[in-house]
């Protein structure tokens, strides 16, 4: 108490000079929608993984400062998804009540864009899937009225999450097929490990109303697909471990899997997809793919040397970037200009446009440790 | 941040010289998927396969047991236990051994042998932080997850935070 007799005192009897004050408490806001370069970097936190971090990040930005436009949190490798037709972006995470031991709590929640605020959560069954950060963990259906959680117990299942109305709906067993592709209105994909696909169709509550399996398409273990398919169009392209393309349409009621092509051409011998995020498109619907020489049994998490730039109308390879460091991940922007963004094997931020696949920059020192996965902001 | 400097020098092995060497193993899933042979597993290993009744000497080794270019640890990923307190069969103390695991099938260089490797990971703890080692012979996508090391494996255990992994040896594989 004497302490703030005096403190007022102080001020009481300190001259101020003849400017106007700052306003204190004030908070920054991001816009609704993003520049177009702006990229959101996950860091999986490794090495404490209870205190993930999404960076949002200017790409364009030489100024290390300015470029760090705020963050918002993940707990417990979190998995992430971005919603197109509403500010907002969904984080899974795993919550103990006392830190890494206690009750478990898994919750969906929803941050906002403006204020990169949680404006909302669902609490899902304990079971989400503790995994690498990776895409198609979460996605959205149904015009984004639907969200789908990919649990992993190690039996699987989806979580389905009525987002409007932020409400848990239940959950759908996947025996045998792991994580989660959108189809076309309320229904979703996972990928077996029989190397077949299964499709299910939910009904007006979020329930299981019907289920059907393509056949065995795939050599799981001889050469299997990857995970980290890219989606144009509503057609999920696969990349395998060996080098081919594997398409599967998931506009209709049912999966129609399409004609394999190969990543190769003359003279690729030994070139495989490899890495965290071996994946991305851009908004003119090409397929970015991470690529390294000198293959081998077990390279396919090996970070890559190029990216290559495949038309899948045409099936063809339309470009080819160099990175100037191997990479093990990639993402792009959404725009008609877009930059690739690359996860270095320093766990820096490597920026390239892909017009002129020129190097552009490196975005370090944005509090990124373990920068896993890299998302162009919708 | 040694585990980085590894992954660079790992990675310019490999994207320069190649490991051509290491083609020979291509298809050890299908030597897997024959009998695996003695050995005796002290915990218990859920789904994968079990060895058989029949116990085997334990297979002679050489190497530092803590470097990730231990034969052991052809499909790792994560932290090794033995640089966290534990060994490269036992948890660190306080921890807890899932009783849920992947599994790889690695080469052992002193008898040319192939053997099964039960990855168990110690849970309970925040990450070791220590030995990072990712080597990836034999493992496969997440829809595969007996044979898949991006799974955080802790599962069955009181908690779920990932601390280290270990490396043990269930039995021998059979050859085709």
């Amino acid at each position: 108490m004497k302490k703030l007799i005096f403190l007022t005192l102080l001020f009481a009897s300190t001259a101020f000079g003849q400017i106007q004050p700052e306003p204190a408490g004030v908070i920054q806001t991001l816009p609704e929608s993003w520049p177009p370069h702006w990229i959101i970097v996950q860091d999986g936190a490794f090495f404490h993984m209870n205190s993930g971090k999404f960076i949002v990040v200017d790409a364009d930005s030489d100024d290390p400062a300015t470029r760090f436009k705020g963050m918002f949190n993940g707990t417990f490798i979190p998995q992430f998804f971005q919603a197109e037709s509403r500010p907002e972006m969904y984080v899974t995470e795993t919550f103990y009540s006392r830190g890494t031991r206690g009750v478990r709590t898994d919750v969906l929640t929803i941050w906002d864009k403006q204020t990169l605020s949680p404006v909302a959560e669902v609490v899902l069954p304990p079971k989400r899937a503790s995994q690498m950060p990776m895409n198609y963990h979460i996605q959205l259906v149904d015009d984004e009225k639907l969200a789908l959680v990919y649990n992993f117990t190690p039996a699987t299942s989806v979580s389905v999450i009525d987002i409007v109305n932020r409400t848990f709906l239940g959950e759908v067993p996947t025996p045998g097929c792991s994580l989660v592709f959108p189809m076309a209105g309320r229904a979703f994909a996972s990928i077996c490990t029989d190397g077949s696909m299964l499709s299910v169709q939910l009904d007006e509550d979020g329930q299981q109303a019907s289920t059907a399996r393509t056949d065995v398409f795939f050599d799981a273990n001889n050469d299997p697909l990857m995970e980290k398919a890219a989606m144009v169009d509503g057609v999920a392209y696969f990349p395998t471990f060996l080098g081919r393309m594997v398409p599967v349409d998931m506009r209709g009621e049912s999966l129609e899997v399409g004609d394999t092509w190969s990543l190769l051409g003359a003279g690729d011998d030994g070139w495989r997809p490899g890495g965290l995020a071996v994946t991305g498109t851009d908004g003119a619907g090409r397929i970015y793919v991470l690529m390294h020489p000198d293959g081998y049994e077990g390279s396919h998490k090996d970070p890559g040397a190029e990216v290559w730039v495949f038309d899948p109308a045409t099936r063809q390879r339309v470009d080819r970037i160099a990175l100037q460091l191997p990479a093990i991940s990639i993402g792009l922007t959404r725009d008609d200009n877009p930059l690739l963004v690359a996860t270095n094997i320093n766990l820096e931020v490597d920026v390239y446009d892909v017009a002129s696949g020129e190097f552009q920059r490196t975005l370090s020192d944005i509090g990124a440790e373990t920068p896993f996965l890299l998302h162009g902001a919708n | 941040m040694n585990w980085l400097d590894k992954w660079l020098d790992r990675s310019v092995e490999k994207t320069t010289r190649g490991l051509a060497q290491r083609t020979s193993r291509r298809g050890f899933l299908g030597k897997f998927a024959g009998a695996v042979i003695g050995g005796a597993a002290t915990v218990p290993l859920l789904p994968v396969a079990r060895s058989q009744e029949a116990a085997t000497p334990a297979p002679l080794e050489e190497g530092d047991a803590n470097s990730c270019d231990y034969w052991r640890y052809c499909a790792i990923d994560g932290f090794l236990c033995g640089c966290c307190g534990g060994s490269m069969n036992s948890c660190p103390p306080g921890t807890e051994m899932s009783p849920i695991t992947w599994i790889g099938t690695c080469e052992n260089p002193v008898d040319g042998q192939n053997y099964i490797i039960s990855y168990n990971d110690c849970c309970g703890k925040a990450s070791c932080g220590n030995c990072l080692c990712q080597r990836n012979e034999g493992d496969r996508p997440v829809y595969n997850p007996r044979v898949a090391n991006d799974l955080n494996w802790c599962l069955g255990t009181t908690s779920a935070a990932y601390h280290c992994s270990t490396a043990i040896v269930i039995g021998a594989a059979l050859d085709d």
